[in-house]
Formats: structure tokens, C-alpha cells, sequence
């Protein structure tokens, strides 16, 4: 009940948050922007040139569900840096916690908060992505899960490093720190040695430490070009998501026991 | 023997800056108790070290050194915290709440089932007066009106404990009363209240017992009725003076003042047939003669060091 009432007012905190609402606003403005294009391509279409003009359509829609899927982190850091921060800014944090709230019951019910917007985010993300795709002239042929889960794991695991994080540090500093570790865990896998990150046991410590986004990412089982599912054994998705949910779940764990011993006042 | 509510022993708390050195004690070895059903105030100058005690009490805070143990329990037990209703100094609010939304999401909070509370809400509604303001979200409340659903959310849940910080702040006149009123119910029913004020003349009617901080330290601790102990000094009211009795008075560390009523004497208690004489024989016509009573105010002004550097 007490996890529940805190969970939902944290998400309507959140949906409340001018923050929020602003970077939704302008990248609900990019995304109609970059879908301008999408539409004129389609409409320029003629019968000699529509498979030219369908691939670079389907190009495009790569582009913007990366966009759409890359804003998902920027949210999950956000709106994880901020969930507890505001609460000890503004003060409410004093009342709630006057109540026989226990502290790790009240960081769980900000966490699944958060998490609850995040769920909206994804089934929005979904949305668009079947949209996007149907404007583009392709099919997507996969469970619609994967779309739903992956993506879901992995913005679990940066809202709790962001959660962890505010612990220490400011949201805004938080935010940046998570956006470094998400950017660092795309490029960092050993087998990708495009960019020069040091040498091969620096790396393979940093994948071992940060979250791994190519390993949470649903892009693994959907090309855009083709829009289809690849064939991966269940017990494959499921180490995957057992990697995720076990990555945040140690997160948040460390950030409760952080939280235990904090002061409930701003610094 | 009763547990005591609040226990203090020996409470520290020191704040600490980054790359500075040393730190800033808010509390020093503070130690006092609150016995159930009293109403204690807790009282000292801005910076004291009130709001402080207030944090660590609630277990928002953790202290240095020393216990602090509420119900028996440690701060920020549920156990505790289950009993105690709190108003914090400046009651921060959800914007997007209204009034009987914030009663509700803090009833959840205390474990009950919010839309089993109907009647509950209405009438902590009613008691502070914010009846017709139901749908108004709190961002709109008047400071008053913020401050009067902060003291109906402390009362939800039937709590033993009332610890109050401020809680007349920010109201009128009339608003004052009837917080000063609740507390003399609350203390009717037994309950006990831990309170910070500045308002000390009203503080003095409803309270029992007292404690005084100063620069973070404890500067006195009591029961009220034996801080404020009478005798020592008597007021007599006479219609007229004399110059050579006036002298004497003076002489005799007296204090006069005129006012439309008369001639006011304060003088001490030991030379109080030496006066009435010499003023019987004058011819003076004594209209009241009465014992002096310190009032908190006075003592508190006499045990704070308002302003001066600590030696």
C-alpha cells in the first residue's frame, strides 16, 4: 500500500515535472519534423522510383526510433536523478518520511515511479516504432515483447545508476554521469575496437562494470531493413533480461543502502 | 514508571563542508525528556539548533554522538514513527494536490485504506477550516491555508506524539487561537506535544514543560510552573508618591513607572511591610498590591545570549 501510493505519486510527480515536460515537447517537435520527409518521400514515390524511395524511407525510420530510443535514456536518467532530488529540494520528502514509511520502501516506491513512466514511454516508443514502419513500407514481423522488455530493462538499469548517483551528487551532474556511462557501454564491448578505448583489459574491465546496452538492446533482434525478428532461443532472451533486471536490481540495492544512512535534508 | 516519549542523551550533531576545515556544531551534548500527555515547548533563538533536534528526532537526521529514542524506539522506527504526527517547519506541499488528495496519499503512507477515510478527511477538513476549498490545488492556498492542511495531516492517524515546528507560523490572528485552542484539546485528550515557537506569551498558557537551546547548547530544561517560579518581587499600585519615599524606593532597587492607573512599584518581596508602611503613613492610597511572576519572555530573554559571540 505504502510502495504503491508512493510509486504513483511519483509518477504523476513526474508527468508533473516542467523538465520533463519540456524535453518531451521538443522531441515530440523533432520527431513530426523528421517525419516531414518520411511523408514527402512517400509522396513523391512513383512506381520507377518506389524502391529507392522506400529504402531511404526505411532509413529514416531507423534514424528516428534510435532517436526515439536514445531520448528513452535521457528520460529513465532524468527522471531517476530527480525523483529523489526533488522530494529533499522542495521538502516534501520531510512529511512523507515522518509517516511509518521505512527509507527503502519509499526509494523502491520512487524507483517503480519512475519505472511506471518509463512503461508508458516504451508503449508510446512501440507505438511509433509500428507506426513509423508502417509509414515506411515495412512490416515488422517480431514478438511485440521484445520491443516492449528490452528496452524496459535497460532504462531500469539507468534510472537506478542515476538514482545511485544522486546520492552524492547533483541530478543535473547525475544525468551527465549517466549519459557518459550509457555512451561509454555502447562503444566499449571488446569486440568493437572502432574507437580507441585503451588497452584490451581496460575494456574488458569496463564492459564487465558498466551496463551492457548492446546486450540489453532490442536492435539485436530487429533489422529496421527488414523489419523482422531474428531467431534467438528463449533462454537466450532470457539471460539477457536476467542481465538487465539483475545490473539494476544490484544498482538500487546499493542505492538503498546509500539512501539508509543519508541525510533526508539537501546538502 | 513511564517511559518517557522523547529521551535526549547527550545529543551532538555537527555539520561538516567540503574542503573546509573543521565544522559548524548545530547541537552540543543536549539531553532532556518529555513524559506523556505533557506539552513541551522547545524553544530558542533562530539558529539554535531547534530545527536541527527536530530533523534527528524525526530520523531524518543521524547525530554524532549521543541517543535519542522516541516511544523507546530509535529515531525513524516505523514503530515510532506509527504514533507521532509531524509538521515540519515550512509544510512543502505536491503542486498538483488538492487538499483532501494530499490527506489521502498520506493516509496511505500511515497503511489505512484512503477511500475508506471519507469521513475522516471531511472533518480534518472542517477542524482547519478549509471546507469549500476542496477542489483547489494547494499550490493556490493562502500561507495560512498551507499551513493549516500541514497541521491536518499531522493529526490524521490519531497520533500519541504531536511534534510541531513553528506551527503558528504564517497565521492570523484568529488562526493562532484556534491552533493554540487544538493543542489545549490535543492536551485535554492526553496526547503530547513537542513544540517550537517564537510566540512565547502564547506558548506559556498551554505548555508544561520547557526547553531552552542557545548556540546549540542545552541553557535550561524544566517544568514550566517551576521555571516561572513567583516571590521574588511584588507590584504595588498607589495613587500617589511622595519625593523622599520615591528615593527610597529607588534606593531599595525599586522599580516605578506611571501610568493612568497609577503609580506602579515593583519592588522586592522582602521589603514588602517596610513599603506598605512607610506608604500607609505617607498617606498614599494603595489600589493592589501583587506578587510578580516572571513571564517566559522575560526569561527567556534573560537565559539567550541574543546575538553575542560565544566566548
Amino acid at each position: 500500500m505504502k510502495i504503491r501510493a508512493i510509486a504513483l505519486n511519483t509518477f504523476v510527480s513526474l508527468v508533473h515535472n516542467k523538465i520533463i515536460i519540456l524535453f518531451s515537447a521538443i522531441f515530440v517537435a523533432v520527431i513530426l519534423l523528421m517525419m516531414t520527409p518520411l511523408l514527402a518521400y512517400k509522396a513523391m514515390a512513383t512506381r520507377e522510383t518506389a524502391s529507392e524511395v522506400q529504402s531511404m524511407a526505411i532509413g529514416l525510420v531507423g534514424v528516428i526510433m534510435s532517436i526515439v530510443s536514445g531520448f528513452g535514456s535521457w528520460l529513465s536518467a532524468w527522471a531517476g536523478a530527480d525523483a529523489v532530488w526533488s522530494e529533499m529540494k522542495s521538502g516534501t520528502i520531510l512529511a512523507v518520511m515522518a509517516r511509518p514509511v521505512r527509507r527503502w520502501e519509499f526509494l523502491l516506491g520512487k524507483y517503480l515511479g519512475v519505472q511506471m513512466l518509463m512503461c508508458t514511454y516504451v508503449v508510446c516508443m512501440f507505438a511509433l516504432s509500428y507506426l513509423l514502419s508502417s509509414m515506411g513500407g515495412a512490416k515488422i514481423h517480431s514478438s511485440p515483447w521484445v520491443l516492449l522488455v528490452y528496452p524496459l530493462v535497460r532504462y531500469a538499469a539507468y534510472s537506478a545508476i542515476a538514482m545511485l548517483l544522486v546520492m552524492f551528487m547533483h541530478p543535473v551532474v547525475a544525468f551527465a554521469v549517466v549519459l557518459v556511462i550509457s555512451t561509454l557501454a555502447s562503444i566499449v564491448p571488446p569486440w568493437t575496437g572502432a574507437i580507441p578505448l585503451g588497452p584490451m583489459w581496460f575494456r574488458k574491465i569496463l564492459y564487465a562494470v558498466l551496463p551492457s546496452t548492446h546486450l540489453l538492446s532490442e536492435a539485436r533482434f530487429l533489422t529496421i531493413t527488414q523489419a523482422q525478428l531474428k531467431t534467438v532461443a528463449w533462454t537466450s532472451h532470457l539471460i539477457a533480461l536476467a542481465y538487465g533486471l539483475d545490473y539494476a536490481l544490484v544498482i538500487l540495492l546499493l542505492a538503498m543502502w546509500v539512501f539508509s544512512s543519508r541525510s533526508l535534508l539537501r546538502d | 514508571m513511564q517511559t518517557a516519549v522523547i529521551e535526549f542523551h547527550g545529543v551532538t550533531k555537527t555539520y561538516y563542508k567540503p574542503f573546509r576545515k573543521g565544522g559548524i556544531a548545530a547541537v552540543s551534548d543536549i539531553s532532556f525528556e518529555v513524559s506523556p500527555g505533557e506539552v513541551c515547548a522547545f524553544l530558542g533563538p533562530n539558529g539554535a539548533g531547534k530545527t536541527t533536534s527536530i530533523n534527528m528526532l524525526m530520523g531524518f537526521l543521524f547525530s554524532d554522538s549521543g541517543e535519542i529514542r522516541v516511544f523507546g524506539y530509535p529515531p525513524g522506527d516505523v514503530r515510532a514513527k506509527a504514533q507521532i504526527g509531524f509538521l515540519p517547519e515550512n509544510f512543502a506541499f505536491y503542486r498538483y494536490l488538492t487538499g483532501p488528495k494530499l490527506l489521502r496519499f498520506h493516509l496511505a503512507l500511515a497503511g489505512k485504506i484512503p477511500s475508506l477515510a471519507g469521513p475522516l478527511i471531511g472533518n480534518l477538513i472542517a477542524k482547519v477550516r478549509l471546507l469549500g476549498y476542496e477542489s483547489l490545488k494547494i499550490t493556490k492556498y493562502s500561507r495560512g491555508m498551507v499551513q493549516r492542511i500541514g497541521i491536518a495531516q499531522a493529526l490524521l492517524n490519531d497520533p500519541q506524539l504531536l511534534v510541531l515546528d513553528e506551527p503558528t507560523s504564517g497565521l492570523d490572528p484568529a488562526g493562532r487561537k484556534e491552533v493554540l485552542d487544538l493543542l489545549v484539546a490535543l492536551k485535554s485528550a492526553g496526547k503530547t506535544v513537542f513544540l517550537s515557537s517564537h510566540i512565547l506569551p502564547e506558548v506559556e498558557q498551554i505548555c508544561d514543560r520547557v526547553v531552552i537551546i542557545d548556540r546549540g547548547r542545552l541553557v535550561r530544561a524544566g517544568r514550566m510552573s517551576e521555571m516561572l517560579s513567583t516571590g521574588d518581587r511584588i507590584e504595588i499600585v498607589v495613587d500617589r508618591l511622595s519625593a523622599e519615599l520615591e528615593q527610597w524606593a529607588i534606593q531599595s532597587g525599586a522599580t516605578i513607572e506611571r501610568s493612568l492607573l497609577g503609580i506602579r512599584i515593583a519592588i522586592a518581596a522582602g521589603l514588602k511591610r517596610q513599603a506598605m508602611e512607610s506608604l500607609w503613613s505617607a498617606g498614599c492610597d494603595i489600589i493592589s498590591l501583587t506578587p510578580l511572576k516572571s513571564t517566559l519572555e522575560e526569561l527567556f530573554l534573560q537565559l539567550v545570549d541574543h546575538g553575542k559571540e560565544p566566548a
